[in-house]
């Protein structure tokens, strides 16, 4: 019955790897306690729990290399700590404000110095929003962010649909 | 001598550096030793150092290259290079200090007699550059006097340039290296062996065009290459090339270097190494340089000292800006062979030091904004190698679309998979755990093909507790896969505990694993093969349907 031993891959320290042991490690204790989710609200509740999970888990994965992946814990981790709402509105917490700052100070100096080398039509602005922690990055540091941010979205959908083709859910 | 070694660059890295002083050099050894490692491989650009430090020098262009390909990577990178850098100062504090005490590289013959005269301060100044990385300013000043006989070699200029650079490769070191740093650094370097150190770290493609350069240069208007060969080298700092200034350096130093001994000298190689830098002001240092060289020598040079004299007199004014413009500046009134030379090798696209092509506005604005723009497309073109099918996308614009559509898809992907698990219970044991992690890892590329396709599919009530029914006539076949023997039990163990549709999704499942086949785990499906019997083994999908689907009927 003991088959902790069960290798991993190729390469178990591999991003995929640590990924998949936190994510399966979440999910056993969401789906621990609660039976077969009969209400919506409930099927919604563990969809959020289980998307900060996927999210949680990666940004772990990652550590604290990533200023996405730094973001992204923060804000989980507000989001336990303060319930789901908190994320939403974050208000007037310290981090907001030093953020806020941050996200001003940016922007004016994007607006002197960068003279929309990459304006686009906002698209940099919506990369900003999609990209954890980018509101508060140069461009080229938030476009290398958003590359590395995409190699591991790519993978979670990847673990994620190999979990969902395993637990044979059609 | 000991120091010259290539091998020994830790080895006479400690020893050298108790001669010279106790301040500092200690804790300088070990990063030594780590940074001659990291550079032997690297860079060409460690030639300065690989002199009678050529250990010393191999080893910070191997951290010199190392940093350089590490920066498309990102943080490792640049930590590496702050580390490299910090090696550096003290590596060439040591240098000096070896140098100082050995007083021999031949190379260093025509620097040997002012690093005797002085030795004492240049090991002071040597010991100051360490320190000076976080702070002050202060010691270099004063060494400027005695390290004005180094400061005239232009190798010089480009060790220190480099220095700044891998600084600035980093990202966060700039702060740190300041003029003083960047000077003692080039001056331990130009002590050492200029010209050697040159030689050794550029690469070799540079070095021969820095050689024909140097030649046509040197003919041509001597002060010019001093000018333009470390602007080159600055230029190619950061992309781990500098084979110019061993080239050049050598070829120059000896007849220069005794000329260009005067104090300012060594403000101009410092300010030669912050337009590498390009964050510190020091604009003595390159104007100086500029103007040094070219009245050194004279010819085509006329025309440049003045330009550079008089840069050098609104560098001291400006700053950065102005050492950057002189340097683009001097490529572009310089030889045409240098500038040729210079050509072909792009300035580097990190913010470090940036060389105005012909024609292109020398602005400090304008440079500070084409560096960033070329390390914003350099990063678009990554992108556009993650983003599948964008291939053919060009143009900023059209690229962020699609890097936004993409991301947005992705996140969308992630939404619905967890919506997806969040419908079902499944239990997961530890065991479980771990298989299916099993699974997961090993699954391959036809699956989540398959699956995507299944994505569309309505999902019908979870079928897994299907399975238990089927498992122990399965098990009671006497199947012998070992793994199955654990999942099995497992599998029932939970399976059983749940309470999901029972016989009444036979019909369903049937359907859903006609449309949808189940991707069991390998075990269960070898299992269930084994069996029955009439299932061939595939790699999960296929057999465990239809092999349920028999079961079913």
């Amino acid at each position: 019955m003991n088959s902790r031993s069960l290798l991993l891959s190729p390469n178990p320290n591999s991003l995929k790897s640590r990924f998949t042991k936190g994510l399966l490690r979440a999910l056993s204790r969401i789906n621990k306690h609660r039976q077969q989710p009969r209400s919506s609200r409930e099927i919604r509740k563990r969809h959020r729990l289980i998307k900060a999970a996927a999210y949680g888990s990666m940004a772990s994965s990652v550590g604290n290399r990533r200023a996405w992946s730094r973001a992204l814990l923060w804000k989980i981790r507000n989001q336990t700590r303060r319930g789901y709402a908190a994320t939403r509105n974050i208000g007037s917490s310290t981090r907001q404000l030093s953020m806020k700052k941050r996200i001003c100070d940016l922007q004016k100096g994007n607006n002197s110095k960068n003279r929309v080398e990459v304006g686009g039509l906002g698209q940099v602005d919506k990369l900003r929003r999609l990209v954890p922690g980018g509101q508060v990055m140069h461009t080229c540091s938030l476009l290398e962010e958003t590359a590395h941010y995409m190699k591991c979205l790519a993978t979670q959908v990847k673990v994620m649909t190999r979990i969902v083709e395993v637990y044979n859910i059609p | 001598m000991e120091k010259d070694s290539n091998s020994a660059a830790p080895g006479w890295n400690p020893s050298s550096l108790m001669q010279s002083n106790e301040l500092h050099c200690a804790p300088q050894q070990l990063p030594n030793s780590y940074f001659s490692a990291n550079w032997d491989n690297s860079m060409d650009q460690s030639d300065p150092f690989e002199s009678a430090l050529s250990s010393m020098v191999s080893s910070p262009a191997a951290s010199n290259a190392v940093g350089a390909t590490a920066f498309p990577g990102g943080e490792g990178g640049g930590d590496m290079i702050r580390e490299v850098i910090g090696r550096l100062g003290s590596i060439c504090n040591s240098g000096d200090i070896s140098s100082l005490s050995y007083n021999n590289s031949t190379n260093n013959s025509c620097y040997s007699t002012p690093l005797n005269s002085s030795p004492p301060t240049k090991l002071n100044l040597s010991m100051v550059d360490p320190q000076m990385r976080g702070n002050l300013p202060v010691p270099a000043p004063s060494s400027h006097p005695t390290l004005a006989p180094f400061a005239a070699d232009p190798g010089f200029v480009e060790r220190a340039a480099r220095f700044s650079s891998f600084g600035n490769f980093g990202g966060g070191l700039n702060g740190q290296f300041n003029l003083n740093e960047a000077e003692l650094a080039y001056r331990s370097m130009l002590k050492l062996d200029s010209g050697k150190l040159s030689r050794a770290s550029s690469n070799q493609s540079l070095r021969s065009q820095m050689g024909g350069v140097q030649e046509s240069s040197i003919k041509s208007s001597s002060p010019q290459d001093g000018n333009a060969i470390p602007d080159k080298k600055f230029s190619r700092f950061s992309r781990s090339s500098t084979p110019e200034n061993g080239e050049l350096g050598d070829s120059r130093e000896g007849s220069s270097v005794s000329e260009q001994i005067p104090a300012g000298d060594l403000s101009v190689k410092a300010e030669n190494a912050s337009n590498s830098r390009k964050r510190k002001t020091v604009p003595r240092g390159k104007a100086k340089e500029t103007s040094s060289s070219p009245s050194v020598k004279n010819g085509k040079a006329v025309t440049e000292e003045q330009p550079n004299a008089k840069r050098s007199k609104t560098d001291e004014a400006s700053g950065n800006e102005k050492e950057t413009q002189k340097s683009n500046k001097e490529p572009n009134g310089g030889s045409k062979a240098t500038k040729d030379s210079s050509e072909p090798v792009e300035p580097p696209k990190d913010y470090i030091h940036v060389r105005a092509r012909r024609g292109q506005a020398t602005d400090s604005h304008s440079l500070a904004e084409r560096v960033r723009r070329e390390k914003i497309s350099e990063r678009m073109k990554f992108l556009q190698d993650l983003v599948p099918g964008c291939n053919k996308v060009t143009g900023k614009a059209v690229m962020l679309d699609e890097i936004i559509n993409y991301v947005q898809s992705l996140q969308r992907q992630v939404e619905f998979l967890s919506m997806k698990l969040s419908t079902v219970n499944p239990r997961m044991d530890l065991n479980m755990e771990a298989l299916l992690s099993k699974e997961i890892l090993q699954s391959q590329g036809a699956l989540q093909n398959a699956l995507y396709q299944l994505d569309s599919a309505v999902p019908v009530s979870f079928p897994f507790g299907y399975q238990p029914q089927q498992l122990p006539a399965l098990h009671s076949n006497g199947i012998s896969n070992e793994t199955e023997t654990q999942f099995p039990v497992t599998l029932n163990a939970s399976l059983t505990q749940n309470s999901t549709m029972q016989s009444p999704a036979f019909d369903r499942f049937g359907g859903a694993n006609l449309q949808a086949p189940q991707f069991f785990e390998d075990d269960l499906q070898s299992m269930i093969q084994m069996g029955f019997g009439q299932i061939e083994q595939q790699s999960l999908h296929g057999s465990g349907a239809s092999a349920q689907m028999k079961v079913e009927h």
